[in-house]
């Protein structure tokens, strides 16, 4: 029953959101004009900046944000780490690099369907390293060494973009700060729609290692035990998320600590169960980066913020609410 | 409102960063020659003319509804008296006549939706540095923005013809065209057989940025009867390591008002000149003459 009305509420809001995203912008627009532009009317200035500027960034910042949440929540699950998240675990800064990597020599366009497939690239190198790098000899991932790892691997990674980005002479690329910040600016629907074709199947599938991530939280053994191929919903696990977190990346850049604030903010909601987080947390991240992208674009108007530092507002004193909540002394 | 501030601080410096980042490998577009691509068809409506990336506008009637994203351009819209058909302007405008319109952000990075709400029926763009997207969706919404890249003085003067045939202001244009080029000459045949200083010009920044060749910049240094200590450069604009200052040694460097120098350079003798000197427009007639005083203050007094 709980998660029944926790869902809709979501979409409640998210739908609030994406209406106030619409609505909301350095141009001011009244409601009347709002639903005239959506059915084809008004005149083709208005309608091409609801339509088509604000449209797609809008069903963008709902995907990306929903896949950054869903995808945090799956490796703080894999991981069995609080603080585990696609940016603290230097894997939005592979997708990223990957991305720059093939845009800036000229082998694809920034909206290309393809472009997600180079991040994923970038973003499994970034996972592989640290996975390796943290794990100790019995093959237990130490989870100490694990965000350490994560945090220079992304550092790392960062450097690599400003370096690309020197040294390239393409034109049609966008700033460093956009790629390392993340930005929503300027979303053509093409790009929209690639993500959608991305996030929505890996979406699906993620969910649907909930009740297998549910043994696993238990631990390995016991999910052995009850039934789980470990090895195999890990992989998944690991596969996919990457997948959805390069998408993500590929067409905004790096957007850090949704999927650490929206995880555990559900988890205080609904508790542990991963088939009711999972969800819920792609609800609540599309909702979140909607918001925070339309807070962007119109706190300092007409200037727009990358919409990672206001991401990084909220998140970075979220972590250190974790970071002090799960750590004892002596332990990190 | 200090969130506020440092906010517009952040902003600021990503645009700085993002022109720096990109100044440096231009060569793709250095081939070009402003000659070549501003070249008018026809002298009487319709017009037909080519812009910095080689995208042929065509204009039917003078445009109404003009904004400029690049300053320059501004200036000269304004001493071509077409300022009643400007719509909007950018943060950095700040000339009585259009400090009353609405701006649409700054100029590499402007909001796309104030852009298109102004309806605008010329868009001039600096080419370059912008971030892609904006262009694109500007041409998706049915403005091409033309694009210009004042880097040396022909592509300043050459900007200015066109604006001024694009708004059939020709008459107007080609006097500006004319002050410039004569005060040019007169400073050149000054400073004819006088020593050349060694000048260095500082464009701000820490490592400072300076001008290399293929400059405006340089070229009015040039003229003035400077030289220029980093024409060898490969880029036209560079940061320098600060050594470099006490290898080449300038006997005076340049900068404007607003302009950060390094406390190290502190000691070499600077001259900080009005900061209209960095806007390549109708202004380069005084800057030149501003340049050539600081040269040879004994010949310009």
């Amino acid at each position: 029953m709980k998660p029944l009305v926790y869902g809709s509420l979501l979409v409640f809001c998210l739908l609030i959101a994406a209406g106030l995203s619409i609505w909301l912008g350095p141009v001011e627009f009244t409601s009347a004009q709002i639903l005239e532009a959506l059915k084809g009317g008004g005149s083709p200035e208005n309608r091409y900046i609801i339509r088509d500027i604000r449209g797609p960034r809008t069903i963008l910042a709902i995907h990306v944000g929903g896949g950054l949440a869903l995808a945090g929540a799956v490796f703080q699950a894999l991981l069995r780490n609080p603080l585990a998240e696609p940016y603290i675990l230097g894997i939005s800064g592979g997708a990223a690099t990957g991305a720059v990597l093939v845009i800036s020599f000229g082998v694809m366009a920034s909206q290309s369907w393809a472009l997600p497939l180079a991040a994923f690239v970038g973003s499994l190198l970034a996972i592989c390293t640290v996975l390796a790098i943290a794990t100790n000899r019995n093959r237990k991932v130490d989870m100490r060494v694990l965000l350490l790892a994560g945090v220079v691997t992304g550092a790392f990674f960062s450097a690599c973009i400003s370096l690309i980005l020197t040294l390239s002479d393409a034109p049609n690329i966008r700033n460093a700060v956009v790629w390392m910040m993340g930005s929503l600016a300027g979303t053509e629907w093409s790009t929209a729609i690639v993500v959608c074709l991305y996030t929505l199947p890996c979406t699906i599938i993620l969910i649907g290692l909930a009740k297998p991530l549910n043994l696993l939280a238990i631990g390995e053994d016991t999910a052995n035990y009850l039934g789980v191929t470990v090895e195999q919903v890990k992989l998944t696990g690991y596969i996919v998320a990457s997948l959805m977190t390069a998408a993500g990346v590929a067409a905004t850049g790096i957007i850090g600590f949704v999927g650490l604030i929206i995880p555990h903010g559900i988890r205080l909601l609904v508790g542990n169960d991963y088939r009711v987080l999972l969800p819920l947390c792609f609800l609540a991240g599309g909702t979140f980066l909607t918001v925070a992208d339309t807070v962007s674009r119109i706190l300092i108007s007409p200037v727009e913020i990358p919409v990672g530092v206001v991401t990084a507002l909220f998140g970075v004193p979220a972590f250190l609410w974790l970071l002090r909540g799960h750590t004892r002394p002596g332990q990190l | 409102m200090p969130l506020l501030r440092s906010a517009r601080f952040f902003v600021s410096l990503s645009t700085l960063i993002l022109q720096w980042g990109c100044d440096l490998p231009k060569d793709h577009l250095s081939d070009s020659t402003p000659g070549s691509v501003l070249e008018s068809a026809s002298q009487t409506y319709p017009i037909q003319i080519a812009d910095y990336t080689n995208q042929v506008h065509l204009f039917l009637e003078a445009p109404s509804r003009i904004i400029s994203l690049v300053p320059s351009a501004t200036e000269t819209l304004l001493s071509i008296d077409v300022e009643n058909s400007l719509v909007g302007r950018t943060d950095f405008d700040d000339a009585p006549g259009i400090s009353h319109l609405p701006s649409v952000g700054t100029g590499l990075n402007p909001d796309l939706e104030i852009l298109l709400s102004l309806e605008p029926d010329l868009i001039i763009a600096f080419a370059g540095e912008s971030d892609p997207s904006i262009m694109k969706h500007l041409r998706n919404a049915g403005t091409i923005p033309f694009m210009i890249r004042p880097d040396k003085l022909e592509d300043a003067t050459g900007i200015i013809e066109t604006l001024s045939l694009i708004t059939d202001r020709e008459h107007m244009g080609d006097s500006i065209i004319e002050t410039i080029n004569s005060s040019l000459e007169m400073v050149r045949k000054r400073v004819e057989n006088q020593p050349k200083p060694r000048v260095a010009y500082i464009l701000g920044g820490e490592p400072p940025w300076v001008t290399g060749p293929d400059t405006y910049l340089h070229q009015l240094i040039a003229v003035s009867g400077g030289q220029n200590i980093f024409e060898d450069l490969k880029h036209e604009y560079v940061p320098v390591s600060l050594e470099e200052f006490f290898i080449r040694k300038p006997d005076l460097i340049l900068s404007t008002e607003h302009t950060y120098i390094p406390k190290t350079l502190q000691n070499s003798r600077t001259i900080k000149l009005s900061s209209s000197i960095e806007i390549p427009g109708p202004g380069l007639a005084e800057a030149i003459l501003e340049i050539a005083r600081a040269i040879h203050p004994k010949i310009f007094p």
